[in-house]
């Protein structure tokens, strides 16, 4: 231990200080970068709204704050966007106090567990700040009747429907019959579990001339669902597999890898859930067959609107539960204008 | 702060040398504070509502999971070892006790079904804390590749006893502990312990006091259980010189292998703690609730003071680290900053702990 001390060069007291000087210089820079996200409103209300995402970065989330956006600038309100770094209601509920601290006057947010985010989320509305749910529900998702009943509306896809859609789109894609598999992403997420679910349902629908291969979870890596789907082409299960469904965008990119590595492009169709620009480019190069497309800025957009009405008291015109439906994209319809607008925007 | 033997070369120092070095010792000696101070100066200027007693208690309640885990880490960490396992031990915990709690029915009393649930969390975390410590210390594998394991063990088993699913505890009375206030003030003058009082017509919740979270009472506690343990009892002393040196340690008479093992059952323990604190603050257990405060809780320690060599390190040390990378998450927020510079922010701060723990060594 002693000798590694001895090894390395050691800092003398003015490097000591500059590096501190550095790191504090930093920080104000980085509250420099702060000031300017904010967007003064020409109409101003005074009206503070905050987004609070599944996950930062994620091009679905980000086509919601863009519908969010353009719905805030409209009414004339502040929207701050914020979200965890992964999936996470550990992650999730330190930002939500923070924002209930802050005093902002109303929250959507896609809760990333419909059980852990209830408490904080409650707290909020304790606070006085209106709840809205997006994307993803707390509780049951029933606002009206179920056990969780605070957050004004919860504005989402019904994931057991997406799955469905995706489910019949690809036995149709193959002819009504032969098996499918489904690559999942991780056990326990509610919008990925039930699209298996829907799906599953939509095999069952068939009375057997479908059936279900298997299925399995890639812990949302390409490479893990790449290995996996390979694995499965190559054992005596193989033979069987005409569909492959993904729950979302890794799990069908890594299916796609793999069927492309076996030569079976084409023969073995792959349906996709959710349609970022990559998605769109896979069904473009004939990786993918089908993509199913969520409506995420219509979430944004209507969640906003729904936070003004619920503060310039139109209650009635809030609905406690919007279904915001899907666009099932192939390669006759891609460059229709319909499934262009619904592609996810990244940035 | 080799704690046990700081007397020693402080003694030993020419005297001159030492006055003249004093203002800037006490600046290395203190950075932590100073910087901690410094941080929240900025953010109370910069930030508008961030300095208000309900945001603190705030931070204190949701850097309870943190804090737990790394208090543990801390120990292992001074021994000279790392735990990798802690996320995901925390996790498999976490789903034992909703299943324990969830199993229980409602004719149980209430305080019956939290021991339980401790109880089954904490006996459940015993395992992977003896494999790990078993592991290293009898079969010398080095901590890093068994606790590596670990962590796909410990997933695994919290997923296969959750069925894959989160486990809902639909109780009311555990969720309404784990988010339960010590004291409840009214407008009116009214006031009530641990629950709200019954009759609130006419106020608001809003316009109620709170004050005393329980994460952060059972935060206070720990902490200084763990204080005492460290500085004040031989498992302690044991620990340092462990770390300091196995082979003076061994020659000592310290019964080395037997205090490994125990450093990580205490590791696992702790974990299994902050487990089933998440399962009553939030009403739930699954096996990946842990995995994303892992490596914040191992950067509290760095941050703190303590060498990943072994050897170093304190508990009031990791309690500033964790305070500082909280009061960073929750002040960025304040600032309405990008949520990704977090991560520049707290990976900074980590690399400056360590360039001042060099400097400190150059000047003492």
């Amino acid at each position: 231990m002693e000798d590694t001390e001895l090894g390395k060069k050691s800092l003398n007291r003015r490097e000591f200080l500059a590096g501190t000087a550095a790191v504090l210089a930093g920080g104000s820079f980085l509250a420099a970068c702060g000031g300017s996200t904010s967007t003064p409103s020409s109409n101003s209300t005074n009206y503070t709204f905050v987004l609070i995402q599944g996950v930062k970065g994620d091009p679905f989330y980000v086509t919601m704050q863009k519908g969010a956006q353009q719905m805030a600038d409209k009414l004339g309100v502040k929207l701050l966007v914020d979200g965890p770094a992964q999936f996470s209601a550990t992650l999730q509920a330190p930002i939500v106090d923070a924002y209930i601290a802050k005093k902002v006057d109303v929250m959507i947010i896609a809760a990333c567990d419909k059980q852990a985010m209830i408490a904080p989320l409650q707290r909020a509305n304790d606070a006085g700040i209106k709840v809205i749910s997006v994307d993803t529900f707390i509780g049951n998702g029933d606002y009206a009747s179920g056990p969780v009943t605070f957050p004004l509306s919860y504005i989402g896809s019904d994931n057991v429907q997406g799955g469905k859609i995706a489910g019949e789109a690809l036995i149709k894609a193959i002819g009504n019959k032969g098996g499918i598999y489904i690559e999942n992403v991780t056990p326990g997420i509610s919008t990925t579990d039930q699209r298996q679910q829907g799906c599953v349902e939509a095999i069952q629908a068939t009375n057997g001339a479908v059936m279900l291969v298997g299925s399995n979870y890639d812990n949302d890596s390409a490479a893990t669902a790449s290995q996996q789907v390979s694995a499965l082409l190559s054992s005596s299960k193989g033979a069987q597999v005409n569909g492959i469904f993904g729950t979302n965008l890794f799990s069908a990119e890594g299916a796609a890898q793999a069927v492309k590595n076996a030569n079976k492009q084409g023969q073995i169709k792959i349906a996709n859930f959710d349609a970022p620009q990559e998605a769109i480019n896979d069904l473009n190069n004939g990786a993918v067959d089908l993509v199913i497309a969520q409506k995420p800025a219509d979430m944004g957009s209507t969640a906003v609107q729904y936070g003004v009405y619920a503060l310039t008291g139109k209650t009635s015109s809030i609905q406690k539960r919007v279904p915001t439906g899907y666009v099932v994209i192939d390669k006759t319809n891609v460059n229709d204008p319909a499934s262009q607008a619904a592609i996810y925007k990244s940035s | 702060m080799k704690v046990p033997d700081v007397a020693i070369p402080d003694a030993n120092q020419s005297q001159p040398r030492k006055t003249a070095l004093r203002p800037l010792d006490i600046v290395s000696r203190g950075w932590s504070w100073l910087f901690l101070l410094l941080l929240i100066i900025f953010f109370s200027i910069t930030g508008q509502g961030f300095l208000n007693i309900y945001n603190f208690q705030t931070i204190g309640a949701d850097m309870a999971l943190v804090l737990i885990m790394a208090l543990g880490q801390t120990f292992v960490i001074i021994s000279g070892g790392i735990d990798l396992s802690t996320g995901f031990v925390m996790g498999m915990a976490s789903v034992t006790a909703a299943l324990v709690m969830s199993h229980m029915g409602g004719s149980v009393p209430l305080f019956v079904v939290v021991l339980a649930g401790v109880a089954a969390a904490l006996g459940i975390g015993l395992i992977p804390g003896l494999v790990n410590g078993v592991i290293i210390a009898r079969l010398r594998v080095p901590p890093f590749i068994v606790t590596l394991g670990m962590y796909g063990i410990a997933r695994g088993a919290g997923f296969i006893l959750s069925g894959g699913q989160p486990v809902s505890i639909q109780t009311n009375g555990i969720g309404q502990i784990g988010n339960a206030y010590l004291l409840y003030l009214l407008p009116d003058g009214r006031f009530s312990f641990f629950h709200l009082p019954s009759n609130l017509q006419g106020i608001r919740p809003s316009q109620i006091v709170q004050l005393l979270p329980f994460p952060l009472i059972l935060l206070v506690v720990v902490t200084l259980i763990c204080a005492w343990l460290l500085w004040q009892t031989r498992f302690g002393r044991h620990t340092y010189a462990v770390g300091g040196s196995e082979e003076a340690s061994r020659r000592a008479g310290i019964p080395v292998v037997r205090h490994t093992i125990l450093i990580y059952v205490f590791s696992a323990l702790m974990a299994s703690l902050a487990g089933v604190l998440y399962t009553m603050r939030f009403s739930n257990g699954a096996a990946d609730v842990g995995d994303p405060l892992l490596l914040t809780s191992i950067a509290a320690v760095i941050i703190g003071g303590a060498s990943l060599l072994g050897g170093e390190g304190t508990i009031l040390g990791t309690v500033i680290g964790a305070l500082i990378i909280a009061i960073i998450q929750n002040g960025l927020i304040f600032l309405g900053i990008n949520p990704f510079w977090q991560f520049i922010a707290v990976g900074a701060v980590i690399i400056l702990a360590v360039l001042v723990d060099q400097a400190k060594k150059k000047l003492v």
